[in-house]
């Protein structure tokens, strides 16, 4: 697992979120053919002041570096926007961004 | 001492801090339900996850390309208007159907967009659970020229 990239932008009470993760998302049949190790994100948590915000449950079927995109109400400019990874060997990851 | 008093101190705020985070996960859909994940149609992932309860043909949309070049990365949007508990997307173009379960936090905008493989032509199926535990869904088929997953 690597970087991840995170934007977050405040227009009046909503938050727009944009965000890349680094992960292969192999699947068991798509690392055979590679031959890589199957690795995956199976969560990924979104949370601003402790609320959860953003809260998926992935598969190795999106696509390789997930990017997402999504709004929330309840975020001002100035809040920071901490994303959790985690992946099929239960590692994790953090990642931090001030809303702008 | 003080020096000690003064860290224990931090790292107890810390962890104060650090272990609600540790239990926001509401759902984890993984654990709660292995065998939706395991499911090589969406009608049986829909079934293991959702339960056999009947699916209104309303208030999810859906927009996606109908043909996709590359099949490794099709960008997907839903957005609802309706008070859903959770929202999955499940697909009939790989080895098992059910891609990704979104929890939905109360008063949470749903407007997601995310990109997903298919190696081959195939309906994509988008399910959603209101509140109140009624179904609702939409589905599309999306043609794929080059499948993704390296085939």
């Amino acid at each position: 697992m690597g970087k991840m990239k995170i934007k977050a932008k405040a227009k009046g009470d909503i938050v727009k979120v944009k965000a890349m993760f680094t992960s292969l998302m192999a699947d068991s049949e798509e690392a055979e053919k590679k031959k890589i190790e199957v690795e995956y994100i199976t969560q990924i948590v979104g949370t601003v002041n402790g609320n959860v915000v953003y809260e998926v449950s992935t598969s190795g079927f999106m696509s390789e570096n997930p990017l997402i995109k999504f709004k929330f109400k309840g975020g001002k400019k100035g809040d920071k926007l901490v994303f959790t990874t985690t992946d099929n060997h239960g590692k994790t990851q953090t990642g931090k961004k001030k809303i702008k | 001492m003080d020096r000690r008093k003064f860290l224990g101190i931090g790292l107890a705020a810390f962890a104060a801090i650090v272990a609600p985070v540790a239990e926001l996960n509401a759902i984890d859909f993984r654990a709660t339900k292995p065998k939706a994940w395991e499911a090589e149609k969406s009608a049986e992932a829909i079934k293991e996850l959702y339960g056999s309860g009947g699916l209104k043909k309303s208030g999810i949309k859906m927009t996606a390309p109908k043909l996709a070049e590359n099949g490794g990365s099709i960008p997907i949007n839903i957005k609802s208007d309706l008070d859903l508990e959770s929202i999955a997307v499940f697909q009939d173009a790989n080895p098992r159907s059910l891609t990704a379960v979104f929890t939905i936090p109360k008063n949470a905008i749903i407007d997601y967009d995310f990109r997903i493989k298919m190696r081959q032509t195939a309906f994509v199926t988008i399910v959603g659970k209101t509140r109140a535990g009624v179904l609702h869904s939409t589905s599309k088929e999306i043609d794929v020229s080059i499948g993704g997953c390296g085939g």
